[in-house]
């Protein structure tokens, strides 16, 4: 009876049907509400936060909620797990909490910062952080670094610097701010100078200038010194360095006998070899991730579009095809996406972002000035890019999905050609 | 002196009767005859309902309502359906106390307020003129074109879609080889009856949301050849990146 009772299930089992199955795909990716509640002792503290609400805003991973909702009283409620009442935080949204407190000692600001998991009510993270008053925003970008990491398991990008062309009435100066676009320092005085891109090591800029009268050529400038000496005077022409990830070459673009192309150079000087030999313009050279290829912008076809090559010039392949003017290529630290600027029907410029792998091509600017020049934060996850959406041309950053654009200079001549700098020690 | 009893003996039925030998193995075959007939009652209605050999659904979204755009041209920014219609919020009553210092507002107030501000700017929401599509498209639709797909299957594509969001911290690596399957099972009246993760992604964060997506999605009554299959076994659902 059991053997003829297994015999009927088994039966039974396979005559099942086959269960369907669907594939969903396209995550949206939302921000993590996090609280910030008011610090305790120096005010400085409250200064300290600002500055990593604005970090925290910014970066898209942090949805801030609104202090005024707040229902635990910080004060009362103390900075350990076990004296907070999760559940009031729990109550507002928030699946994180940062509680700081600040001191002085004599010029120094002292915070105490901790990160709380909410849902586990638990201490993720904590610290003490000091700087001279002076340099109180850096407190705020460490921490807010650590914040990422203790996240994401990457490292934040807060503590990075953007160097950038800032208009001044003696024309088109090098600059470079911290990420958000506080303390700027103008590195260059005169002549017109563009596309600064960082040299290994962050500690110095390339730049293409038209100092010596006879075109532009390319010049790097010691962030420290801004002591500035020739880097390439080949040719018409010598503009848009971009430096490799490995850091041991450089590509540029270069006129010789009415022909623009792409070149290689050792950064320790030697011969330059050249790239591209079509008998259209090659330039806005953008390296791979992996240092295997290089992006660039092309005439070849007919109009402006963006291709890629092998690092010795073989393997041209066509990234772009819609749109008539598809220009400034800049290569993802993923390697999956390249972000350009085109012009679309209305011929006004925006971002856009084409995958590398599928060509399907994304928009992340529509209907707000004029948008161009993007350029990745180290870490991928935020992009920087010159927009008049605001009257004069100024830096903004955005999301690699189009989304919390932040505007992040507000130069009273206007800033533009931004390139965002390494990792801090890279 | 005892009167001798005629003695009672009780016999198993199964054991058979001295007297009449052949109701034992009759009672058995009566029983096993049953049993078939149960067993028959229960599976055929199964074989002979199997429902067709389905091919795997290709993922279809709503189209959009619009005007197929030149593939020449860059795109256009994809945006999101434009909202139901719904009755203008109402403004908070103004306070009779216009004077004097600003009142701490309730917690009530404060979401009152937030949900009109968000109820404005849906309002203010100018529809894209140049949003792409399809002349036949659908007002709600969230891509400009689709592929044939399986009906059903595309609009609980479409449904758990709309709630499938991961939380921005979880890290790149993790969001770009996300890989978790949940099994669901939906009722007649289109209800999710029950969901188990066949496979976690490895990260509580991502399982977290992905289970969050399941319990707000409301699905629609599945059609009647597939609603005994989704109700038994159920429907895969493979999220990915």
């Amino acid at each position: 009876m059991k053997r003829l009772l297994l015999l009927a299930l088994a039966a039974g089992t396979a005559a099942h049907a086959q269960r369907p199955t669907i594939d969903i795909s396209g995550a949206r990716v939302q921000a993590y509400p996090i609280a910030l509640a008011p610090p305790s002792g120096a005010p400085d503290g409250s200064d300290v936060m600002d500055v990593l609400a604005a970090d925290f805003d910014r970066s898209g991973l942090f949805r801030l909620l609104d202090p005024r909702s707040f229902l635990a009283d910080p004060a009362k409620e103390g900075s350990s797990a076990s004296t907070i009442d999760f559940s009031k935080w729990t109550a507002v949204g928030a699946q994180a909490l940062v509680k700081a407190a600040a001191k002085v000692e004599g010029d120094t600001v002292k915070v105490d910062f901790r990160l709380f998991d909410v849902p586990h009510a638990s201490e993720m993270l904590r610290g003490e952080y000091s700087a001279p008053r002076a340099a109180l925003r850096q407190i705020a970008h460490r921490f807010g670094d650590d914040v990422v990491r203790a996240f994401t398991q990457e490292p934040g990008i807060f503590q990075t610097r953007i160097a950038y062309v800032r208009e001044t009435e003696n024309g088109k100066q090098i600059a470079v701010a911290d990420s958000d676009g506080y303390a700027p320092q103008q590195l260059t005085s005169g002549s017109i100078n563009l596309l600064p891109a960082w040299m290994p090591g962050g500690r110095s800029l390339a730049f293409s200038s038209f100092r010596n009268g006879a075109g532009a050529h390319l010049y790097q400038v010691d962030l420290a010194t801004r002591a500035v000496q020739p880097l390439v005077t080949m040719g018409d022409f010598a503009t848009g360095a971009v430096f490799s990830p490995d850091g041991i070459r450089f590509a540029f673009s270069a006129s010789q006998a009415e022909n623009t192309d792409i070149w290689l150079s050792p950064i320790e000087g030697g011969a330059v070899r050249r790239l591209t030999d079509s008998r259209g313009i090659d330039i806005s050279a953008s390296w791979s991730p992996d240092g295997k290829r290089i992006a660039f912008v092309s005439d070849r076809a007919g109009s402006p579009q963006i291709y890629t090559m092998a690092i010795d010039g073989s393997d041209v392949r066509r990234v772009t095809f819609q749109g008539n003017y598809n220009q400034e290529p800049a290569w993802s630290p993923k390697g999956d996406l390249i972000a350009f600027s085109g012009r679309d029907e209305h011929r006004v410029f925006d971002l856009y972002v084409v995958n590398v792998q599928t060509g399907k091509v994304g928009r992340l600017t529509q209907s707000e000035g004029t948008n161009e020049k993007p350029s990745w934060a180290p870490n991928g996850r935020l992009l920087v890019f010159s927009s008049t959406r605001s009257g004069k041309k100024q830096l903004w950053t955005i999301l690699p999905d189009g989304s919390n654009p932040r505007q992040i200079t507000n130069d009273p001549r206007g800033a533009s050609d931004a390139a965002w700098g390494p990792l801090a020690g890279k | 002196m005892t009167e001798a009893r005629p003695q009672t003996v009780y016999r198993s039925l199964l054991g058979g009767d001295p007297r009449i030998g052949w109701l034992g193995p009759g009672l058995l075959l009566a029983i096993a005859l049953h049993v078939l007939v149960v067993a028959a009652a229960f599976f055929l209605p199964r074989l002979l309902d199997r429902p067709h050999a389905l091919r795997k659904p290709v993922i279809a979204h709503l189209v959009a309502l619009g005007k197929p755009r030149d593939s020449q041209l860059l795109p256009r920014k994809e945006s999101e359906p434009p909202a139901a219609a719904s009755a203008p919020a109402k403004p908070a009553a103004p306070s009779k106390a216009a004077s004097g210092p600003p009142r701490q507002l309730s917690r009530q107030e404060m979401m009152e307020r937030a949900l009109a501000g968000a109820a404005r700017r849906t309002q203010d929401e100018k529809p894209d003129p140049e949003r792409a599509g399809q002349e036949t498209g659908s007002p709600s639709g969230t891509a400009a074109s689709a592929e044939e797909g399986e009906k059903y299957f595309g609009e609980v594509e479409d449904r758990i879609h709309a709630n499938y969001v991961v939380p921005s911290v979880i890290s790149e690596r993790e969001r770009l080889y996300l890989s978790a399957t949940v099994v669901i099972y939906i009722g007649r009246d289109g209800s999710i009856v029950k969901h188990v993760m066949t496979k976690p992604s490895g990260n509580s964060f991502i399982d977290q949301a992905l289970v969050l997506a399941i319990q707000r999605t409301r699905l629609p009554a599945p059609p009647a050849e597939l609603a005994r299959l989704v109700r038994d076994e159920g429907l895969e659902i493979n999220f990915k990146p």
